[in-house]
C-alpha cells in the first residue's frame, strides 16, 4: 500500500508525466509517436545551418547549441520532451519510470532491441555508464551538468533492461533533469576507453537516436543519415546536412537563396526580419531558459556590500535594455523573478516591484529619476566615492555579453559610477571568469531546461554552476533543497516563491532579460515545433519535407 | 644564383625557427586557457580540479621549454601535431583548406592584376583628364572599402537581385572547375578590389614617373606610336615595384582572408587560424602561423627571382654578390 508520501509525490510528477492507464506511475510504451494534421512524405535531405562548427560532439562535455543540434538527432535520453507540451516527457529509451513510496528510488525499464549505430545493443550498463559519467566524470573529462544529477546517490543495472537510481532526498523534476537534452545514453563500450585516453565523444557519434552520422568536415559539412534500426518509428528524411555558417546575415542569405531549408538559430532581429518578408518563409521568435544577468563578484569590494548590489540594480532601466539590447540579442523578455517568462511560479506584480529598479520592467511604470537618486545614496552610504572606476570584461563574440554590457556601463555612469567594458575574446573572458578575476560581468547564462530544479538549482544556489559572482550563503541553499524535495505542489510553490523573494532581496544577480531565439524555415519543412527551450524537440525524426 | 637561392633558403630556415619560437611564445602569453575552452566554456560548472585533469592530459601541464622543444622535435620531422579542436593532424586540416584559400589568393590577384595595371596605366597616359579623375576616385572608394563590407554586399545584392546565393558544399577546383569558381569568384572580387584599387594607384604613379623619363621623350622623338611607348617601353620598366607590391600582397592574403573567408563561410586557412586562436588551439595555431611563415619567405624569395627574369641587372648583382 503506498503511503501519502508517496501519493503527494507522484502526484506532483504525475501533472508532468504522461501517464499511460491507471494506478501507479508509469511511463507510456507507445514511442515518440505524434499525430500531425498533415500526411507526411518521405524522404528528402533537410538542409540547415543555425551558426558555426559544434566544437565537439560530447553531448556531456558540452553546453553550447551547436553541438546539441547536430548530435540531438543521433542520440536518445529517458525520455524526452513532449512537442505539444513540453512541460511533460514522453518516453524514449525508458518506457516506463516507476517512483519508490519514500520517492527517493526511480526504476527505469528500458525498451527491448534497442540498437546503437554500430549495432551493438542498449543494456541497462550502459545507462548506468551515461548517468555515472555525467555525475562523477573520469580525469580529464569535465560535465557542466553534473549538479543536475547531484541528488543522485547510486546507479545500479538489475538485468540488462532495469535500471534502479537512489536519491539522497525526494525530488519532484528528477525525471526532467536525468532527460535533460544533453544526458544522452553513451555506448559504454566505445565511450569509456576513449575516456581513459582523455579524448571522450568528442570526435564520434554512437547513439541509439533516428539519425547516424555519416560525414562530418569541419568548416564545411555535416551529414546525418537515417538510422533504419531505430527502435521507433523510423525517421521521415533521408538526411540531415548541417552546414557552419557564422554570420547571421549570411545564414538569411542561404535560406533566401534556398541554399539551406531551416535556420534553427538567429539571435538578431535584423537578420530574421530580412527574412521574415520572404514569401513562403515561417520565421518566428520563442523565448528560451536564457537569461541575462549582470553578476557582481560577492567577493570583491565594495560588491560584498549588499547596498552597493541594490544600487547597481537601482540604476537600471531594465525596458530600455531590452529594448536596445534586444533587436541585437535576442533578449527580448522579461519576467516576474528568477524562472522564465512562462512559468507558473512567476512571481506578482506587487512582489517584483518591491525590488530595487525591478519597477523598470516593461509595463511595471517605475521611476526611472527616483530609482537613481536612491541609488546615488546607498553609494554614499556604502562609502563608495564618485567615479568608482568599474571594468565589466566581456566576450566580444556574443551581442547578448557585448552589447548588453556596453548597454549596462553607460546606464551605470548615470549614477556616478566611472564603468568602462574590456571586450575580450571568449578565451580570455571565460578565464578571467573562471578564475573570479572581475568586478562584475554581464553573463547570459543558458540553462538546459525550465524547472524549478534546472533554473534555481543551477543558477541560483550558492554550489550551482553558474555562481559566478562567488557569493555563499547556506540559508538560500536550504531552501532550494528544502523546495526541491517537497511532494505537495502547492506547499512547494510557496517554497519556490520564498526562495526567489529571498534570492532578489540579496541582489547577488541582478536580472535583466530573458533571451529568445529565432528561427526561419521554407514552408516544405513539416512537422517542427519550436518550443519556449531551444534545445527540446530537436531530434527531428517527425521532420519531413513537403516538396 | 644557386648559391644566391641556396642562401636566401637558409636565411628562411632561421627565420621560421625565429617565427616558431615567437609563437610558442605569444600562445602561451595570450590570455585565455585551452583547458577552459576545451572543457565547454561558458557552461560554468567546471572545476579547478577538472581543469586540472584536462591540462594533464593534454601535457600542458609540463614544463614551457619541455613543451617547446616537444613540439620543436615534432616540427623537424614534418609534423605539426594534433588539433585540440578537430582531432586531425594539423598538416590533414590546413592540406583540405589550402586548396581553397589559394583559389581566392590566385582568382582575386587576377582580377587586381589583369585589371588594376590596365587602369593604372590607362590613368597615368590620360593623366588629368576626366576618366583619370574617375579612375582615381574608384581606386580610392576600393581602398576604403573594407573586403569584408564589400563581402556582405556582394552576398546581399547576390540575393535580392537575383534570390541566388552561393553553393555550400565545397569542392576543389580540379573536382568541380564551375562549381568551386561560382563559390570563390565573390569572395575573390571582394577582396580582389582593394588589390585592385591598390595596384592602379601604385601602377598610375610609377607610370608618371616612367612616363617623364628621358628614354621615354627618345622612343616618342624616333616616331614609334603612343602605345608602343607606354606599353613596350613605359610599363615593362615602371613593372618592378608592382611586382613587388604583388609579392607582398598575395603574401599577406594567405594570412589575411580571416574575415572574408568567415563571411563567405569558405573552409579556409583563414577561418582555421581565427578559429585555431579563439580556442587556444595550440598546436593548430602554431603550424598554421609557422605554415603562413613559410609562405611568406618563400613569397619574398619568388618575387627576387622574378626580378631578376624581368630586369637582367638584378641578375647580375645577385651573381656578384
Amino acid at each position: 500500500m503506498k503511503h501519502s508520501g508517496h501519493d503527494q509525490f507522484t502526484g506532483a510528477l504525475r501533472r508532468r508525466v504522461l501517464k499511460a492507464g491507471g494506478g501507479g506511475l508509469l511511463l507510456a510504451s507507445a514511442g515518440p509517436a505524434l499525430v500531425l494534421a498533415q500526411t507526411p512524405k518521405r524522404g528528402g535531405t533537410l538542409r540547415v545551418s543555425s551558426g558555426g562548427d559544434p566544437p565537439d560532439f560530447d553531448m556531456h562535455q558540452t553546453a553550447t547549441y551547436l553541438s546539441q543540434f547536430l548530435c540531438a538527432p543521433c542520440y536518445s535520453t529517458l525520455m524526452r520532451a513532449d512537442p505539444k507540451d513540453y512541460h511533460r516527457l514522453l518516453p524514449d529509451l525508458a518506457e516506463k519510470a516507476e517512483v519508490s513510496g519514500d520517492g527517493k528510488t526511480v526504476t527505469f525499464q528500458l525498451r527491448d532491441g534497442v540498437l546503437f549505430h554500430n549495432g551493438m545493443p542498449l543494456t541497462a550498463e550502459d545507462v548506468v555508464f551515461s548517468l555515472e559519467r555525467i555525475r562523477n566524470p573520469a580525469k580529464g573529462l569535465v560535465s557542466p551538468r553534473k549538479g543536475l544529477l547531484g541528488n543522485i546517490e547510486a546507479v545500479e543495472a538489475r538485468g540488462a533492461r532495469t535500471v534502479v537510481v537512489r536519491l539522497a532526498q525526494p525530488q519532484a523534476d528528477f525525471l526532467f533533469l536525468v532527460s535533460n537534452p544533453f544526458n544522452v545514453i553513451m555506448p559504454k563500450k566505445v565511450a569509456e576507453p576513449l575516456d581513459a585516453q582523455g579524448q571522450g565523444m568528442k570526435r564520434q557519434i554512437v547513439g541509439t537516436g533516428p539519425f547516424r552520422l555519416t560525414q562530418s568536415v569541419d568548416g564545411q559539412l555535416y551529414e546525418l543519415t537515417r538510422f533504419d534500426k531505430y527502435f521507433g518509428p523510423p525517421a521521415y528524411l533521408d538526411k540531415i546536412q548541417f552546414f557552419p555558417i557564422k554570420g547571421e546575415i549570411e545564414r538569411s542569405a542561404a535560406l533566401q537563396g534556398k541554399r539551406i531549408d531551416a535556420c534553427y538559430f538567429f539571435a538578431n532581429e535584423a537578420a530574421l526580419a530580412s527574412v521574415r518578408k520572404v514569401p513562403g518563409v515561417t520565421a518566428l521568435r520563442r523565448p528560451t531558459p536564457v537569461f541575462v544577468n549582470l553578476i557582481p563578484n560577492a567577493r570583491r569590494k565594495p560588491f560584498d556590500d549588499p547596498r552597493v548590489r541594490e544600487a547597481l540594480s537601482l540604476a537600471l532601466d531594465r525596458d530600455s535594455f531590452i529594448k536596445t539590447v534586444g533587436p541585437l540579442s535576442g533578449a527580448f523578455y522579461h519576467s516576474f523573478g528568477l524562472m522564465p517568462p512562462d512559468s507558473p511560479y512567476s512571481l506578482g506584480q506587487a512582489e517584483i516591484r518591491q525590488f530595487g529598479g525591478y519597477d523598470t520592467l516593461p509595463g511595471l511604470g517605475g521611476n526611472l529619476a527616483a530609482n537613481r537618486q536612491r541609488a546615488i545614496a546607498l553609494l554614499e552610504q556604502a562609502g563608495v566615492p564618485k567615479g568608482f572606476k568599474i571594468v565589466i570584461p566581456t566576450r566580444s563574440d556574443i551581442p547578448a555579453f557585448r552589447d548588453a554590457a556596453i548597454n549596462i556601463a553607460g546606464q551605470l555612469k548615470t549614477v556616478g559610477l566611472e564603468v568602462t567594458v574590456d571586450i575580450r575574446d571568449a578565451g580570455a573572458f571565460y578565464t578571467i571568469e573562471t578564475k573570479g578575476d572581475f568586478q562584475m560581468v554581464v553573463h547570459s547564462v543558458a540553462m538546459g531546461g525550465s524547472t524549478p530544479d534546472q533554473i534555481l538549482g543551477e543558477g541560483y544556489t550558492s554550489y550551482g554552476g553558474r555562481n559566478y559572482g562567488q557569493w555563499k550563503d547556506d540559508g538560500l541553499d536550504n531552501l532550494y533543497r528544502q523546495q526541491s524535495r517537497e511532494p505537495d505542489a502547492k506547499k512547494r510553490g510557496e517554497l519556490i516563491r520564498q526562495f526567489q523573494l529571498a534570492f532578489l532581496k540579496t541582489y547577488y544577480q541582478i536580472n535583466l532579460a530573458w533571451v529568445g531565439y529565432g528561427a526561419a524555415y521554407w514552408n516544405t519543412v513539416q512537422g517542427w515545433t519550436a518550443l519556449p527551450d531551444i534545445y527540446a524537440n530537436m531530434q527531428m525524426d517527425r521532420v519531413w519535407l513537403d516538396s | 644564383m644557386l648559391d644566391y637561392i641556396v642562401r636566401r633558403l637558409l636565411i628562411g630556415v632561421v627565420t621560421l625557427c625565429g617565427v616558431a619560437m615567437i609563437v610558442f611564445v605569444v600562445m602561451r602569453v595570450l590570455p585565455g586557457d585551452a583547458a577552459v575552452m576545451l572543457s565547454g566554456a561558458g557552461a560554468g560548472a567546471v572545476s579547478e580540479k577538472e581543469l586540472a585533469g584536462v591540462r594533464a592530459k593534454l601535457g600542458l601541464d609540463r614544463a614551457l621549454p619541455v613543451q617547446f622543444f616537444d613540439w620543436a622535435g615534432e616540427v623537424a620531422q614534418l609534423r605539426l601535431g594534433t588539433s585540440l579542436r578537430t582531432g586531425n593532424e594539423v598538416t590533414a586540416d590546413v592540406a583540405r583548406r589550402f586548396p581553397y584559400t589559394l583559389q581566392i589568393v590566385v582568382m582575386a590577384m587576377l582580377i587586381a592584376v589583369l585589371v588594376g595595371v590596365p587602369v593604372g596605366v590607362l590613368s597615368a597616359a590620360r593623366a588629368g583628364t576626366w576618366a583619370d579623375q574617375l579612375l582615381r576616385a574608384l581606386s580610392i572608394g576600393g581602398l576604403a572599402a573594407p573586403s569584408f563590407w564589400v563581402g556582405l554586399l556582394l552576398i546581399l545584392a547576390l540575393v535580392w537581385l537575383f534570390q541566388w546565393s552561393a553553393p555550400l558544399i565545397w569542392e576543389p577546383f580540379w573536382i568541380s572547375p564551375w562549381k568551386s569558381l561560382t563559390q570563390l569568384f565573390w569572395p575573390a572580387l571582394a577582396v580582389g578590389l582593394r588589390q585592385l584599387a591598390l595596384i592602379a594607384r601604385m601602377t598610375r604613379s610609377i607610370m608618371l614617373e616612367v612616363l617623364g623619363e628621358d628614354y621615354i621623350r627618345t622612343a616618342r622623338a624616333k616616331g614609334l606610336s603612343e602605345w608602343a611607348v607606354v606599353m613596350h617601353h613605359g610599363l615593362r620598366n615602371g613593372l618592378l615595384p608592382v611586382v613587388t607590391l604583388i609579392g607582398f600582397e598575395v603574401s599577406a592574403l594567405f594570412g589575411g582572408l580571416i574575415v572574408t573567408e568567415t563571411v563567405f563561410s569558405v573552409p579556409g586557412l583563414g577561418q582555421y587560424v581565427v578559429s585555431a586562436i579563439l580556442n587556444r588551439d595550440y598546436p593548430a595555431a602554431q603550424g598554421i602561423v609557422l605554415i603562413l611563415a613559410g609562405i611568406v619567405v618563400l613569397g619574398n624569395l619568388g618575387v627576387d627571382l622574378l626580378y631578376g627574369w624581368l630586369d637582367p641587372r638584378t641578375r647580375v648583382q645577385a651573381g656578384e654578390r
